[in-house]
C-alpha cells in the first residue's frame, strides 16, 4: 500500500506531458482498440523526433510546466526500442546542456502489451532509465478474459480478412510469464483494463485474479465508445456487486486498489463551484511520425473513425494556439447536454475529448458524448452499495478511522 | 431563434463579410429556388436579404424579388446600373476594395460596407475619414483579419485613433457618424454580433442552408438542411453567446464575432482566435476613450466603458 502512495507526488500536479507515437503498429490486434487506423508504415524518424525535442526544449516560456512526463506510445512503443533509446539519450543530454528546469524533473513513461518486456534492449534501456521510468504492462484480467480481445494480429488481417473465432491466438500466456519481471522492477505499478461489453461476465474474476498476480493497483474502465447493448448495464451492476462482495469479504480493500471504487462519486455537480473539463487535452502534446502535433494522441487520424485529425501544429512550423483556444476554455457544463447538467449522479463521469469529437454530429469537442452514461449509472450504484458495505463492516470493527488514516489511494491516469 | 434570411442570389454574389468567394462562375439561384426560398421566409416570418452579383439579373428575378419586403446587398458595381438614377438601389452597397471607395460617388441615406485588407486599410486612413463624412453608415470589413501581427496591431491602434478623431470632428460639427469600427460600442449595451446559426441563416442558389454565405462560397463549409426538408442546425447551441467561453465573458461588443474566422483559425465556430480578440479590443478601447472626449464636450451617453489591461479575455480566463 505504501507505494501506491508514494507514486502520487507533488509535481505530478504540474507536469506536461508530451507523447511520441512512435509507431502505429503492433503486434496485436486488440477488438477493442479505438486505433482504427493501424499500420506497420508510419515510423516516426530521428529527424522527427530530434526536432520535436529541440522544438520543446527550446520553448520553456510556452512549456513552463514544473516537470515533464515523455510518454511513448504506439501501436506498441516497444517495437520502436532503437528509436526510443535514442530520444531518451538526447532528452537527457540536451535538459543538461540547456540547463532546463526539466533536468531531473522528468519521467519516461510506457504503456506497453508488455509482450517484449524481457528482451535484452528493453531490459537494457530499463535499466539505463530506471529512475526516472515507469512503465505499464496491460493485462486484462484472466486468460479467457484477456484473450477474448488481445489476441494476435495475422497476415491475414493486414489483408483486411477477419479470422473465425477459432483461428483466433490470445496473447494472455506471451505477456503474463512477464509480470514477475515487471513487477520486480516496478513494484507499485499498475495496470489498465478496458471493459467492452462482452467482457462484462468476467470483470469480477479478472479483478481478483490480477490482484493474484500480485498488482495492486487496478485501474479499469469502460470504453466510451458507443458499444452497449441492452441489458449491459444490469449485467455490469451485478458484476461490480459481486466484485465487492470479494474485495470487501477477503480485505483486499486493505491493500489493493480498483478504480471502479471510488468514494466520491456520484453525485449532483454545479456549473459554478464545479464545471471543469474532466479531460486534459490540449494541455497534453502528442507528435506522429510525420511531426505534426495533436492535443493528444486520440486527435491523431489513426484514432479516429469519421473525423478528421485536429492537427495543431507542426515540428517546423510549432504550435498553432489558435487551435488549442477551444481546449483550454473547455468546461464541463458547456459541452453537456441539459440531461448530463441536471444529473444526480454526475461526479464521476467521465469523457474522453477525442471519443466526444469523434461521435459528434459536427466537428466539435464541445459535444459531449453520453453513450457510458447507462453504465456510469450502473456503477454509482455498485459503488453506492461497496462503500455502505466497507463502512458498515469497518464500524463494527471498530476500524473505520484506521481506514480512513491509511486508505488505498489510486493513482489512475485521468487525462 | 432564426430572423433572419440571406438570399445568395448567384454562386459569385459579392462577399459583405470576412469571406472572400472563391466561386468564379455565374449560376444564378434558379427561379423556382428563390420562390421557394421566399415562400419559406414568409412561413418562418423571416427578414430577407437578398445578396447580388456583379451582373444585371434578369427582370424575371426582380419581379420576384420585389413581391416580398427585403433589404438589398449590391456590389458597388451593380447598384449602379439597377435603377433610374445613378446612385440608388440599394439598402447596402459594397465596396470590395478601398480603392473603389474612394473613387466612387455615395449617397448620405446609404450604409456601405468597405471589404479591405490590413496594407490598404493601414495606408487608406484619410479615405475612410472622407467617406465616413459622407454617408449614412459605413462598416469596414478586414479581410485577412486572421493574419495580423503584432505590429499590425499597433498599426490598427494608431488608425483607430485617427479616425476616433475624425469621428469627433463630425460629431462637434452636429453629425451623428456611424462607423462600426468605433461607435457602435458607444451605444450598445450587449454583445451585437452577426449571429450566424443563431438569428441568421443564409439560402444559397444549390437550395440548401448555410450558416452564412461563408460555409458555401468558401472551402470547407457545410450546409444546415435545405429547402425540401427543412433547417437542421446541429449543435446550434454553439452560435449563441452563452455556449461561447470567451466571447460570454467578453465586453468587446460591437465585435463581428465572426464563426467562420472562428473555424477558420481555431477549429471551433464558438470560439475566436488571438487575433479577432485583440483587434475588437483595440476597437473596444478606443471607443472608451471616444466615450470620455464626447462626453466632456457634452454629448449625453448613458454608456460607460471601463479600464481594462487586457487586450484578449483568453489571457485572463482563470478569473472567470
Amino acid at each position: 500500500m505504501s507505494m501506491i502512495k508514494e507514486v502520487s507526488s507533488d509535481w505530478e500536479r504540474s507536469y506536461k506531458s508530451i507523447t511520441f507515437i512512435v509507431t502505429k503498429d503492433c503486434q496485436l490486434a486488440c477488438k477493442y482498440c479505438y486505433l482504427v487506423g493501424k499500420n506497420a508504415k508510419e515510423r516516426m524518424s530521428w529527424d522527427v523526433a530530434k526536432k520535436t525535442i529541440d522544438y520543446i526544449l527550446n520553448n520553456h516560456s510556452f512549456f513552463n510546466e514544473e516537470a515533464v512526463v515523455w510518454d511513448f506510445i504506439g501501436g506498441e512503443p516497444f517495437l520502436e526500442i532503437d528509436l526510443i533509446d535514442k530520444i531518451c539519450d538526447y532528452i537527457k543530454t540536451e535538459m543538461f546542456r540547456l540547463c532546463h528546469p526539466w533536468f531531473d524533473n522528468y519521467r519516461f513513461n510506457f504503456s506497453t502489451n508488455g509482450i517484449n518486456y524481457n528482451s535484452e534492449k528493453i531490459q537494457s534501456f530499463i535499466k539505463k532509465n530506471i529512475t526516472h521510468l515507469s512503465i505499464g504492462i496491460t493485462i486484462d484480467g484472466t486468460k479467457r478474459k484477456h484473450d477474448l480481445n488481445r489476441i494476435w494480429k495475422t497476415e491475414d488481417m493486414e489483408r483486411g480478412v477477419v479470422p473465425n473465432q477459432s483461428e483466433e491466438k490470445g496473447s494472455y500466456d506471451d505477456v503474463v510469464k512477464n509480470i514477475p519481471l515487471w513487477l520486480e522492477q516496478f513494484p507499485g505499478a499498475g495496470t489498465k483494463v478496458t471493459i467492452s461489453s462482452a467482457d462484462i461476465p468476467y470483470i469480477k474474476e479478472s479483478v481478483l485474479h490480477l490482484y493474484s498476480l500480485g498488482i495492486h493497483e487496478v485501474n479499469i474502465n469502460c470504453v466510451f465508445e458507443d458499444v452497449w447493448k441492452e441489458g449491459d448495464d444490469e449485467l455490469f451492476e451485478n458484476q461490480l456487486m459481486d466484485l465487492a462482495d470479494a474485495i470487501i469479504d477477503s480485505g483486499y480493500y486493505q491493500d489493493y486498489a480498483c478504480s471502479f471504487f471510488t468514494e466520491h462519486m456520484g453525485k449532483p455537480m454545479d456549473c459554478q463551484m464545479d464545471n471543469q473539463n474532466w479531460c486534459g487535452a490540449g494541455r497534453m502534446l502528442a507528435v506522429d511520425a510525420e511531426g505534426n502535433f495533436y492535443p493528444c494522441t486520440r486527435f491523431a487520424q489513426y484514432s479516429l473513425r469519421s473525423k478528421k485529425a485536429w492537427i495543431i501544429g507542426n515540428v517546423r512550423d510549432g504550435i498553432d494556439k489558435n487551435k488549442l483556444r477551444p481546449f483550454l476554455t473547455l468546461d464541463r457544463c458547456t459541452q453537456s447536454t441539459q440531461e448530463c447538467i441536471d444529473c444526480e449522479v454526475a461526479s464521476g463521469c467521465a469523457w474522453c475529448q477525442g471519443e466526444n469529437y469523434d461521435a459528434a454530429d459536427t466537428p466539435t469537442i464541445y459535444q459531449r458524448s453520453t453513450a457510458i452514461c447507462k453504465m456510469h449509472k450502473a456503477r454509482v450504484r455498485a459503488n453506492n452499495y461497496y462503500w455502505n458495505k466497507l463502512y458498515r463492516k469497518l464500524e463494527k470493527e471498530g476500524e473505520r478511522e484506521a481506514f480512513e488514516n491509511n486508505k488505498p489511494k489510486s493513482n489512475a491516469p485521468k487525462c | 431563434m432564426i430572423k433572419y434570411i440571406v438570399i445568395l442570389l448567384d454562386d459569385t454574389s459579392t462577399s459583405f463579410c470576412h469571406y472572400a468567394n472563391s466561386k468564379t462562375v455565374q449560376r444564378p439561384m434558379p427561379l423556382q429556388t428563390l420562390k421557394d426560398g421566399i415562400r419559406y421566409a414568409m412561413k418562418e416570418n423571416l427578414n430577407i436579404q437578398f445578396v447580388y452579383p456583379e451582373y444585371t439579373l434578369p427582370k424575371e428575378y426582380l419581379e420576384v424579388i420585389d413581391s416580398i419586403d427585403h433589404t438589398d446587398i449590391k456590389p458597388f458595381g451593380v447598384s449602379n446600373k439597377i435603377g433610374s438614377t445613378t446612385l440608388c438601389g440599394s439598402d447596402i452597397v459594397v465596396f470590395n476594395t478601398l480603392e473603389e471607395a474612394v473613387d466612387s460617388q455615395v449617397r448620405s441615406d446609404t450604409t456601405y460596407v468597405v471589404r479591405t485588407d490590413k496594407a490598404c486599410l493601414f495606408a487608406g486612413c484619410d479615405a475612410l475619414g472622407t467617406i465616413l463624412g459622407k454617408v449614412a453608415r459605413l462598416n469596414v470589413v478586414i479581410t485577412d483579419v486572421q493574419t495580423f501581427t503584432e505590429d499590425d496591431f499597433e498599426s490598427y491602434k494608431s488608425l483607430l485613433g485617427r479616425l476616433s478623431e475624425k469621428v469627433e470632428r463630425l460629431y462637434v460639427s452636429g453629425r451623428s457618424p456611424q462607423l462600426n469600427l468605433l461607435t457602435d460600442r458607444l451605444l450598445l449595451d450587449q454583445m451585437n454580433n452577426c449571429g450566424a446559426g443563431e438569428t441568421t441563416i443564409t439560402l444559397a442558389p444549390d437550395g440548401r442552408f448555410y450558416v452564412c454565405p461563408a460555409f458555401y462560397q468558401s472551402a470547407g463549409g457545410y450546409a444546415v438542411g435545405d429547402l425540401e426538408h427543412g433547417l437542421d442546425i446541429k449543435n446550434q447551441q454553439l452560435y449563441r453567446l452563452d455556449h461561447a467561453p470567451v466571447c460570454r465573458n467578453c465586453d468587446a461588443w460591437q465585435c463581428r464575432r465572426c464563426v467562420w474566422i472562428n473555424r477558420l483559425t481555431t477549429l471551433e465556430v464558438n470560439t475566436p482566435s488571438h487575433e479577432q480578440c485583440v483587434v475588437a479590443h483595440l476597437e473596444r478601447n478606443q471607443a472608451m476613450k471616444l466615450l470620455k472626449r464626447l462626453k466632456t464636450k457634452g454629448f449625453g451617453f448613458d454608456q460607460e466603458i471601463k479600464e481594462i489591461d487586457y487586450l484578449d479575455p483568453f489571457t485572463i480566463r482563470r478569473e472567470w
